[in-house]
């Protein structure tokens, strides 16, 4: 039996560290590509479709929105002002936590830039949480001895706020059913009203349904 | 070959009866299977036309862009197309709209768009634009991804 020299050790030794070094190169490569974050294209995403609410269908429920509020002309004065609405309670009823938002604050960008519609941060949302708070603060500075640093002439005075003529308000809910014994179907019901503050009535309301099929095996939430 | 004549004879003559015989006010589409067959559409030579329209690629052709301005001043456009496809065939649409310098008016409604079209039938689709700037638009569409 030829036993193994010094330099035959050594070259042994040699050789499995460097079969070790190149398998846990390839195993980092490996690890790095399963890792790999992509960034979402959202101006021409191709991706899949989810059975829960994703940033496309929020898109697409905002754009169905906007075209028939500003198609109904409810929002064109007769003066040709503006008229001052508020966002009111848009109650989300779904297995999902979203913010509502999600929605409102693109139909609202588009009402604004359609130039028949100024938005009010002074009152609104689900327990005020849609109004500016430095609205109140100033004034709350304004009352206090700390207003008095104050150039007097800046600071907000009492009787300024507008009140809003009318009101966003709505619903996002979803209906679970079962498809088949291998599919379920989801329908999401975005739900939205204009209302006049001081009547009452309502003047648009506008009802969008995204309906999704997927396996029993993926979640609605 | 007195027989083949006679027979190509009682075939047009089939086709062409059955083609005077029906309503056509063109506001109304009776789809397949709501409508009577006849020669010329029926079980039989269904499948060689659906066949035949898969191999070219029928799609949608557009037949008409009408641009107007509503009462509140905004464009309006509806675009009216025909599926010449044996099945429905969805895709997505998304406006850009331009105003007088043909600059892009941004909008949250500038997203891409599903519409479905069913097979052999007239569809159509509007849209308004999100201000009273545009004058001009242009739109794009693209296979409904799956």
């Amino acid at each position: 039996m030829k036993s193994l020299s010094k330099n035959n050790l050594h070259w042994c030794e040699g050789k499995t560290m460097k079969n070790l070094l190149i398998l846990s190169s390839f195993s980092m490569l490996f690890l790095i590509g399963c890792a790999e974050v992509q960034k979402i294209d959202t101006t021409n995403d191709t991706g899949k479709q989810v059975l829960s609410l994703d940033y496309r269908d929020f898109d697409e429920a905002a754009s169905k929105m906007i075209q028939s509020l500003i198609s109904s002309g409810t929002l064109a004065k007769k003066d040709g002002s503006r008229y001052v609405v508020a966002t009111g309670r848009i109650t989300n009823d779904t297995m999902q936590r979203i913010d509502t938002d999600l929605l409102t604050a693109k139909i609202e960008q588009d009402m604004m830039k359609s130039g028949q519609v100024v938005m009010t941060s002074a009152v609104g949302g689900k327990d005020g949480k849609g109004t500016d708070q430095t609205v109140y603060e100033m004034r709350e500075v304004r009352d206090k001895s700390v207003g008095e640093e104050f150039k007097q002439e800046t600071l907000p005075q009492k009787g300024q706020i507008i009140s809003p003529e009318l009101s966003l308000s709505g619903k996002i809910y979803q209906r679970n059913l079962r498809y088949d014994k291998d599919k379920q179907q989801v329908e999401y019901y975005f739900q939205l009203k204009l209302s006049d503050i001081k009547t009452g009535l309502r003047f648009w309301q506008e009802e969008v349904l995204i309906g999704k099929r997927g396996s029993n095996k993926s979640v609605a939430w | 070959m007195k027989k083949y004549f006679l027979l190509l004879f009682f075939v047009v003559s089939a086709i062409l009866l059955t083609g005077c015989g029906e309503t056509t006010d063109k506001r109304v589409n009776l789809d397949t299977g709501v409508k009577s067959d006849n020669l010329a559409n029926n079980a039989l030579t269904r499948p060689v036309y659906g066949a035949f329209s898969l191999l070219i690629g029928e799609g949608i052709d557009l037949k008409d862009v009408k641009v107007f301005t509503n009462d509140a001043g905004f464009m309006e456009i509806q675009a009216t197309g025909y599926n010449r496809a044996i099945y429905t065939k969805r895709f997505d649409y998304k406006v850009e709209w331009l105003d007088k310098n043909g600059v892009v008016v941004d909008s949250k409604a500038s997203v891409w768009t599903p519409v479905s079209a069913k097979s052999r039938t007239t569809f159509s689709f509007k849209t308004v634009a999100p201000s009273k700037d545009v004058v001009d638009f242009r739109m794009n569409t693209r296979k409904t991804p799956q």
